[in-house]
């Protein structure tokens, strides 16, 4: 872990409610690497991503303190602009939710709202958003058709190519191949190899062997608490703590 | 309740140790052949050997099915990646006792020359450190897997010496050729059965302790795997 940090998490707790659900988690993730954070149900690991683009704010009665820094700012900071945030830090959930719109407009749909106007221009991000999220030979001579048409692995990869398409430096991945068949998430995941040349991506995944294919590092939490946090190949051959490898090998009491 | 891997891991374990008792066996019959001159204790060596060759066949099936179905991490994965390469050893020690029994059948005859050449010393502590290789994995001992590595460096000094002997005896009596020549072969032998139990030791060591201790001159040290 000696690349350049990206994002620097520090003393963070979070609440619903009374219910704490992230206790004390300092981490620092590193710039253009995939990291993967791993734990059982309800361990904090989902709720941990959306602090990173504070998806958490649309929950009421939650409550936050502690910092996380992306490049060096606080994104908590009041005058911090969300929409900005969001831009910046892109987020693929574990259902894939196309618009009820063309293919190109579901790409086009964040570009357009930011201001681009000029068709030439939009025509240009459609097109490399779909090849960046490697759709593009599977659509290009469809791109009016519905994106609701496409089978459940092309909406995955369509919606990446719509977060990709606001240009963002950060993308979080919340179990992004869960519900698809093995080849989609194949494509999947050689899409996260291919885009971590570009972009810092953060996945949470309940499955043990996409998590040691996918990352570079690994974050185990449990109970709300970061556990351990090391390289993958060290956390999936001889992680440091027992705890950590009981539930790796599916020991968990 | 055990579970399905529990159970597919017990079943990997008692067909090794079962494999370990028949090569042990073997291993013993052709030292005390060899040692005693009852080289009666040598036949049937090799229908023996095709039954470890069998659990050779069917370890090496478990592990694929393990490795495939599963997908062990950590321990678990160094567990059954040992298993497959003490597999691997332990049918190597099998066919070497073979070839042993074979000559000791050959060389019966010069029960002076043997004794006198020390290669029963050195085929007693060849035969020891293949049972304390053996012990050492089913009782996970790592302190007397330890020992066995130190012990193979006494194997190999007087597999030199016997060698040297060997060779000057050759030279000061042509009739001493063919069994010194025999001895020869036997002592590579040995010294072969020693270096198996070495290497038994070294995988139990990768997988209690996760560390690639094998060809520490490459690395200058022992290397750990993924500290």
């Amino acid at each position: 872990m000696n690349a350049n940090s990206k994002i620097k998490v520090e003393n963070l707790n979070f609440f619903y409610g009374p219910k704490k659900a992230l206790n004390n988690v300092s981490i620092i993730i590193p710039d253009k690497k995939v990291t993967a954070l791993i734990g059982p149900s309800g361990c904090g690991k989902s709720t941990f991503l959306r602090t990173l683009n504070r998806m958490n704010d649309l929950i009421t009665s939650t409550n936050i303190d502690g910092k996380v820094l992306i490049d060096d700012v606080n994104i908590y900071e009041k005058n911090i602009d969300i929409v900005e945030l969001r831009k910046k830090v892109g987020m693929i959930f574990q259902k894939s939710n196309p618009f009820p719109k063309s293919i190109y407009e579901n790409v086009a749909y964040g570009p357009r709202i930011n201001g681009i106007k000029s068709k030439n221009q939009l025509d240009e991000i459609v097109e490399q958003s779909l090849i960046r999220s490697a759709l593009w030979s599977e659509v290009k001579d469809d791109l009016n058709k519905s994106g609701l048409s496409l089978s459940g692995g092309q909406q995955q990869r369509l919606c990446i190519a719509r977060a990709l398409a606001v240009d963002p430096e950060i993308i979080l991945m919340d179990e992004p191949a869960s519900a698809l068949d093995p080849i989609s998430t194949t494509k999947i995941e050689d899409l996260i190899f291919e885009l971590k040349n570009n972009y810092t991506i953060i996945i949470v995944t309940h499955n043990m062997q996409q998590a040691a294919r996918v990352s570079d590092n690994t974050a185990f939490f449990y109970m709300g608490d970061l556990i351990e946090y090391t390289s993958t190949q060290k956390m999936f051959t001889n992680p440091e703590l027992q705890q950590t490898e009981d539930y790796i090998r599916g020991r968990f009491g | 309740m055990q579970s399905h891997f529990t159970s597919e891991i017990e079943s990997l374990k008692t067909n090794l140790i079962k494999m370990a008792s028949l090569v042990d066996e073997l291993v013993d019959n052709a030292i005390t052949g060899l040692a005693t001159g009852n080289v009666g204790l040598c036949k049937g060596m090799k229908s023996r050997d095709r039954e470890i060759d069998a659990y050779d066949n069917l370890i090496q099936v478990q592990c694929e099915n393990i490795l495939a179905i599963f997908q062990p991490f950590a321990t678990d994965l160094r567990f059954v990646m040992s298993v497959l390469m003490i597999n691997n050893q332990l049918e190597r020690c099998g066919d070497i006792a073979v070839n042993i029994g074979q000559r000791a059948k050959k060389t019966s005859s010069y029960k002076e020359l043997i004794d006198e050449s020390k290669v029963i010393d050195m085929a007693n502590r060849a035969r020891k450190m293949v049972q304390s290789a053996i012990d050492s994995f089913i009782q996970n001992d790592i302190q007397l897997a330890k020992q066995v590595l130190v012990s193979d460096d006494e194997v190999d000094k007087l597999n030199k010496e016997i060698f040297n002997f060997l060779v000057n005896k050759m030279k000061s009596d042509s009739t001493l050729i063919e069994p010194c020549s025999h001895l020869i072969i036997l002592i590579k032998h040995i010294e072969r059965l020693a270096d198996h139990a070495t290497n038994i030791c070294e995988n139990l060591i990768f997988y209690i302790e996760a560390k690639v201790v094998s060809h520490p001159k490459i690395s200058g040290k022992e290397s750990s795997t993924n500290d």
